[in-house]
């Protein structure tokens, strides 16, 4: 029964992770209708950059600049790659060509430093557990959890009383009219992207807390994330989040049983969640609804 | 409302990041003579060993280009291509039969993971091509599974478990608890483990199998920490242990158990944090040996080919003791027919300057497994690269395997 809780409760902070994960990658399918497969590149390059960044400013300032940093590499992307793309409809283009990137990204990350991993240190406060019979809750997931937390919040504020914010959910809504009535349509989408990217670069710094640094390590992380979409409902930002949550916790539960079966069984809920309910648990209707 | 993205092309995007590790294109390096003789090696250079696998491949360069510089060999240039099997089985068989077929190579060598090397050990026998393993170490390579085409370098589970486990059982206690990659390598080193420990008469409290790859250890370790065990031993190897010892260490699991493991390697110890940098393990090779011969001048002569400050590791002993032997074999048998270089190979022993350690280093002839030493011993936590571990002796190989007749092997010359 013990065993049960510590999983359960261990599989929602690995959930949070997935949804901070998640909501980037919402973030961008929804107004840039782009299938960003190269998020989990984005992330490489958050964690990568931290890694150089936390020799000069420290873990706490890598924390802030690297995914900043990240979001400018973002717009860059987005400017040079992906706004050629959005006059063709079908999103299948800017999925490969982010596809592409995924690739490209990972190889540059190779070549700048090296095949071989690398460790982010974090600071020894973050470094051991919180309490001794909650061993599991490390000082450094409760940062995960606050982070994500905090950026959840935060976007939810600025999607609902910034201009900006109220553009990109009007412009999710209906990006044509939004540009008839005169709203620069282009900026907005780069910004968004970049703002995804900021995402993406937090959740980098974020694994690199608990994983070593690799040139791939995105790609295994990207995959819940899809899946959280999907289980939470493609084009909902508070889906993502749930559907983390959610696939965080089964598996957690699903450990406690039957281990082997707790990376199959998040794929086995969205399964259920297609053929149940096929636009997701929040799927489709807008954001924060 | 204009529907701009589908639900179905979300998923499609699953399907495709489902293949996405297959292509990668081939590394070439070209001979000058006429008519070179072809190696064709597989090793992962993506993915989660691919430092490992880069490792093996600077090593097999080392070895080829003291080849050529001395004539080649049998009077032809040697030539080595390289291709990418990204650790999976499937594809490295794949690139197997690219590397025999299309690039018409005579001899093959490579694999990181146990899985690649038993799915290439399997190509290579049908092709009836000579297979120089490098790097997958689980038993049945030179045991069930052995084939006549089939050698290995690096040494097997078994000898791994048994170069460590009684200085584990005798340091720490008999309650141990596994956490172990869920693949062919783990599998057989956890057995050899597992039999070791009943011999010596202790206990196992349990085993959690973890995926290949896997990011997440919690679950698995907060299973460990209820089974309250003496040792913690940790199997997982490459990217895996750094992120599973990063996480035990977080969850100050490193502090309430000892730790140990199998196999731990140099690209493994640069890769641990600071506070994952404890317990016993096991490497092949290392490159601070004071009084063994021939191993200073090696280690000058990687640095030289080199400069980006690293060491040779036993990933690069194991390209470079592959090719190197590889070559020996074809200039006994003054053939590079696959036939003729296995017979010439079995009871070899490698030089010196080659095994680059101080005990008797040959090849079994009844089951073609390299008989090198372990080097088991402790990660210095203080440690600064290169100087990450401490050797506590050095175990010659023929001491600690198993014997031709335990290890199964039955090798299948009718041809």
């Amino acid at each position: 029964m013990e065993l049960l809780l510590f999983n359960s409760f261990n599989g929602l902070i690995q959930g949070v992770f997935y949804a901070l994960m998640a909501l980037g990658l919402a973030l961008i399918l929804s107004l840039n209708s782009v299938i960003n497969m190269a998020h989990g590149g984005f992330l490489v390059i958050g964690a990568y950059l931290a890694y150089s960044l936390s020799g000069y400013l420290g873990f706490w300032g890598a924390l802030v600049a690297a995914p900043v940093l990240t979001g400018i590499i973002g717009l860059f992307a987005e400017r040079a790659l992906i706004r050629p793309l959005y006059k063709r409809s079908d999103p299948l283009y800017s999925l490969l060509l982010t596809f592409g990137l995924a690739l490209i990204i990972e190889d540059m990350t190779r070549t700048i430093w090296g095949a071989q991993g690398l460790p982010l240190e974090i600071p020894d406060v973050l470094n051991s557990p919180v309490s001794a019979d909650y061993f599991f809750i490390t000082g450094f997931r409760v940062l995960i959890m606050a982070i994500t937390a905090a950026s959840a919040i935060g976007l939810y504020l600025a999607l609902r009383y910034t201009l900006i914010g109220i553009r990109i959910r009007a412009g999710i809504r209906d990006l044509e009219t939004v540009s008839a009535l005169g709203v620069n349509i282009y900026k907005l989408r780069a910004l968004n992207f970049g703002f995804g990217c900021i995402f993406a670069g937090l959740a980098g710094v974020l694994a690199a807390g608990v994983l070593g640094l690799t040139p791939p390590m995105g790609n295994s992380l990207i995959m819940p994330s899809f899946v959280a979409i999907i289980v939470g409902g493609v084009g909902s930002l508070f889906g993502a989040l749930i559907g983390g949550l959610l696939i965080g916790l089964a598996a957690g539960i699903t450990t406690t049983y039957y281990p082997a079966a707790s990376e199959a069984v998040i794929y086995l809920m969205m399964l259920l969640v297609l053929v149940i309910r096929p636009r997701g648990l929040f799927g489709e209707e807008g954001l924060f609804e | 409302m204009k529907r701009k993205f589908s639900r179905r092309q979300v998923i499609k995007t699953g399907a495709i990041l489902g293949v996405s590790t297959v292509f990668s294109p081939p590394i070439l390096s070209f001979a000058q003579g006429e008519t070179p003789i072809r190696v064709g090696m597989h090793d992962p250079l993506t993915g989660t060993y691919a430092a490992e696998g880069e490792s093996e491949v600077r090593g097999a360069k080392m070895a080829l280009a003291e080849i050529n510089a001395k004539g080649g060999l049998l009077g032809r240039k040697l030539d080595l291509v390289i291709e990418d099997d990204a650790a999976n089985a499937g594809l490295a068989a794949q690139k197997a039969h690219k590397l025999i077929e299309q690039d018409k190579c005579s001899l093959l060598m490579g694999a990181v993971s146990s899985a690649t090397a038993l799915s290439v050990n399997q190509v290579a026998h049908d092709q009836k091509t000579l297979y120089m393993v490098t790097g997958g170490h689980t038993d049945p390579v030179t045991g069930s599974q052995c084939h006549w085409t089939t050698f290995r370098i690096c040494t097997t589970t078994y000898m791994l478990a048994a170069g460590l486990a009684s200085t584990l059982y005798k340091k720490f206690g008999g309650k141990w608890y596994f956490i172990t990659p869920d693949y062919a390598y783990g599998h057989t080193l956890q057995a050899a483990y597992s039999k070791l420990l009943k011999d010596m008469g202790g206990t196992e409290l349990g085993n959690s199998l973890a995926p290949l790859g896997s990011t997440d250890y919690s679950s698995y370790l907060i299973k460990a920490q209820q089974a309250k065990p003496d040792v913690l031993i940790l199997l997982v190897d490459g990217q895996d242990l750094v992120n599973c010892m990063k996480q035990a260490a977080q969850f100050g699991l490193t502090k309430k158990f000892a730790i140990g493991g199998g196999l731990t390697e140099l690209e493994v110890l640069k890769a641990l944090p600071k506070e994952a940098k404890l317990g016993w393990w096991t490497v092949e090779w290392w490159w601070d040996q004071p009084n063994t011969p021939h191993v200073k001048e090696w280690v000058a002569s990687y640095q030289k080919a080199y400069t980006d400050g690293s060491y040779p590791s036993a990933r690069t002993w194991f390209g470079y003791a592959g090719l190197h032997s590889l070559g020996l074999g074809v200039t006994k048998a003054k053939s590079i027919e696959s036939a003729k270089v296995a017979k010439a190979l079995e009871g070899l022993v490698l030089p010196p300057e080659i095994a680059l350690q101080p005990n008797k280093v040959y090849f079994r002839a009844k089951d073609h497994q390299l008989m090198s030493s372990e080097f088991p011993g402790e990660i210095l936590s203080d440690g600064v690269y290169p100087n990450l571990f401490k050797v506590s002796e050095i175990v010659p190989g023929d001491k600690i395997a198993l014997t031709e007749e335990q290890a199964g092997c039955k090798l299948d010359y009718a041809t």
